[in-house]
């Protein structure tokens, strides 16, 4: 069955609807119309009542090839409106380019992104009056002071005179950098200038606020100064996109995750259930046993066991609860139980270990 | 539907953010565009002058000094201009980064690319407006023509704004653009007619002057002195060498921002 909805008069969405199973919520089936324009939209299919809600943003089938060699293969998400999404993955897995892509820094090579219904390829500037975008680099103006650096950006917006120094103002207090505002940039610390860059992102009070890996080579204490602004922002209804390669701070700040590896997603949900389904609860660290006995037991589990820094990780099944008793008969030099974390779906998934 | 190229408000954005930066120490600025001419006059007046007398300039004798005048605005222009969209565009290109940050504003590349080409063309009107006062003043050159050469100036500055960013595009380190500068620079700045007639070079060397565009504009800003025939020509001639760098430097500089 076909349900076209209409928005503003123009045809936004046509949808194969009425028998898409659950896992199909919250995706994007773009289709062509007849007069040539791609329609999208969400869905979210309860019981018998098909509620749609609009994306604050939708990226679809993002390719980006440098000569032959592909960066980003065929990626497709949304983000919806007051959500905090995380691209998550080792460096080189196309986590900046796809950023890149998002707000036209990068020019796909196939694919689109929208806005709502602007198209940033084709309307880039349009799309990122409602957008604030924190770069990986720190791209503060060194010829202005704190201030002078949101005053100017606030230019752009035609915020000007009065309403740049209070919307400044307020940005300053917002990131707690008030009794910087008059100093220059060198005299900033790492997270100072982060939070700088992140205030300046917010001047045009963007629906969609993109972080590209905000923290990275930021102190702990910088870092949880910054995941309180990225979860504020959140509370105020904005939309955040936020790379990185720090498994806490995805488990801590993302509603929803898409992992990605050498520029494809390799799965996606919210951190408990990527967990949940992918490794299940708890996971055993171990070292200094048999490598084929601990192999066998896990293949007698039939559960997952991977190599892990000096030893190996066990994936602990719910219904094989004698696993555990097993792996202490084999007197390991170190065993260790916990809960399952993003790291080890991330090493069930690529073998590889992301931090 | 697409965005336009640019727009009014981009661009003014752009300049403007320039033009802050250059108000916050304007006096400093605007010292070398000042002090260059005067230092060039006095020099070659007091110093050159008594040996040199008038010199034979289209058909007519004229005294040296009214001779280099126009030639020191022209020379204003050209410095000015091209190392602002050589220098300090490479540095907001490659170590500020500002390109980049006004990228993540509401601002499309033209919007950028043609604001920091509008500040290049601006420091090259500021440097051969102020030259210009000073040859006012100096009764080298009248009020009115110095008002009616400002559009020979603006396109001159757009000019070298237009090569000078298009080395800032070309070049992969910042002392590479002394290369433009030693190979085309500096020969244009001593071969164009700037301290002598160009019809004293030997012929060959004469013609390859004629041709650089540092010549054309010279010979338009002394139009007070009489205009060469084909003057048409040099102004076609300009522009159409300021349109060519400014694509060039567009197509240099649009694959390092946009990937």
């Amino acid at each position: 069955m076909i349900a076209a909805i209409e928005d503003s008069g123009n045809v936004l969405l046509v949808l194969e609807s009425f028998f898409l199973d659950s896992s199909f919520l919250d995706s994007v089936n773009p289709v062509q119309s007849r007069n040539g324009n791609l329609l999208l939209a969400t869905t979210m299919l309860t019981s018998n009542t098909l509620v749609t809600e609009k994306p604050a943003l939708v990226a679809y089938d993002l390719w980006k090839l440098y000569g032959t060699h592909p960066v980003v293969q065929g990626v497709n998400f949304t983000l919806n409106p007051g959500e905090i999404l995380g691209l998550l993955g080792p460096n080189g897995a196309g986590k900046t380019t796809t950023v890149g892509m998002l707000y036209g820094a990068v020019k796909p090579s196939r694919g689109f992104v929208k806005l709502g219904s602007t198209q940033v390829q084709s309307n880039g500037r349009l799309a990122r009056r409602r957008m604030g975008i924190v770069t990986q680099e720190d791209n503060l103006d060194p010829d202005f002071s704190v201030m002078e650096n949101l005053i100017h950006f606030a230019h752009h917006y035609r915020i000007l005179g009065r309403a740049a120094r209070q919307r400044a103002s307020e940005l300053l207090d917002k990131v707690d950098l008030q009794d910087y505002a008059r100093h220059s940039i060198d005299e900033l610390s790492g997270g100072m200038k982060r939070r700088l860059v992140l205030a300046r992102a917010l001047i045009n009070s963007p629906q969609v606020v993109f972080l590209d890996e905000p923290t990275t080579g930021l102190d702990p204490d910088a870092r949880q100064e910054f995941w309180k602004l990225v979860s504020s922002l959140k509370q105020q209804g904005c939309s955040v996109l936020l790379t990185t390669h720090y498994m806490d701070e995805a488990q801590r700040l993302c509603d929803r995750l898409i992992l990605l590896l050498q520029g494809q997603v390799i799965d996606q949900g919210t951190p408990a259930e990527l967990i949940k389904r992918t490794i299940g609860d708890e996971v055993v660290e171990i070292s200094g046993v048999n490598a084929a006995q601990l192999q066998a037991l896990a293949e007698q589990a039939d559960t997952w066991c991977r190599s892990f820094g000096d030893g190996y990780l066990v994936a602990l099944p719910p219904d094989r609860p004698s696993l555990w008793e097993q792996l202490v008969t084999l007197q390991p030099h170190r065993l260790t139980r916990r809960l399952a974390n993003l790291e080890d779906v991330f090493l069930h998934l690529t073998g590889k270990v992301l931090q | 539907m697409k965005s336009p190229l640019f727009t009014f408000w981009g661009v003014y954005s752009v300049w403007h953010r320039h033009a802050k930066v250059y108000q916050r120490t304007w006096l400093v600025n605007c010292l070398p565009p000042l002090s260059e001419p005067i230092i060039y006059l006095v020099a070659f007046g007091y110093g050159l002058t008594p040996l040199v007398g008038d010199v034979p300039y289209g058909g007519q004798t004229v005294p040296y000094l009214k001779f280099i005048a126009p030639a020191m605005m022209a020379i204003g222009v050209l410095f000015q201009s091209f190392f602002e969209g050589a220098y300090a565009s490479f540095i907001r290109l490659n170590f500020q980064k500002t390109w980049q940050a006004l990228l993540t504003g509401p601002l499309s590349f033209s919007d950028v690319f043609i604001g920091d080409w509008l500040w290049a063309t601006t420091k090259g009107m500021i440097a051969g407006t102020l030259t210009g006062l000073i040859a006012v003043i100096w009764g080298l050159y009248s009020g009115w023509n110095l008002l009616l050469s400002l559009p020979v100036m603006l396109l001159g500055s757009t000019l070298f704004g237009a090569m000078g960013l298009f080395t800032a595009g070309s070049v992969r380190q910042i002392d590479q653009v002394n290369i433009p500068i030693f190979l085309f620079i500096i020969p244009m700045f001593t071969l164009c007619g700037t301290y002598f007639p160009r019809s004293t070079l030997p012929p060959v060397l004469g013609n390859i002057a004629s041709v650089l565009p540092l010549a054309s504009l010279i010979d338009l800003l002394r139009w007070n002195l009489g205009l060469p025939s084909l003057w048409w020509l040099q102004v076609l001639w300009l522009f159409s060498l300021m349109v060519i760098f400014a694509i060039l430097a567009a197509r240099r500089i649009y694959p390092q921002l946009i990937k």
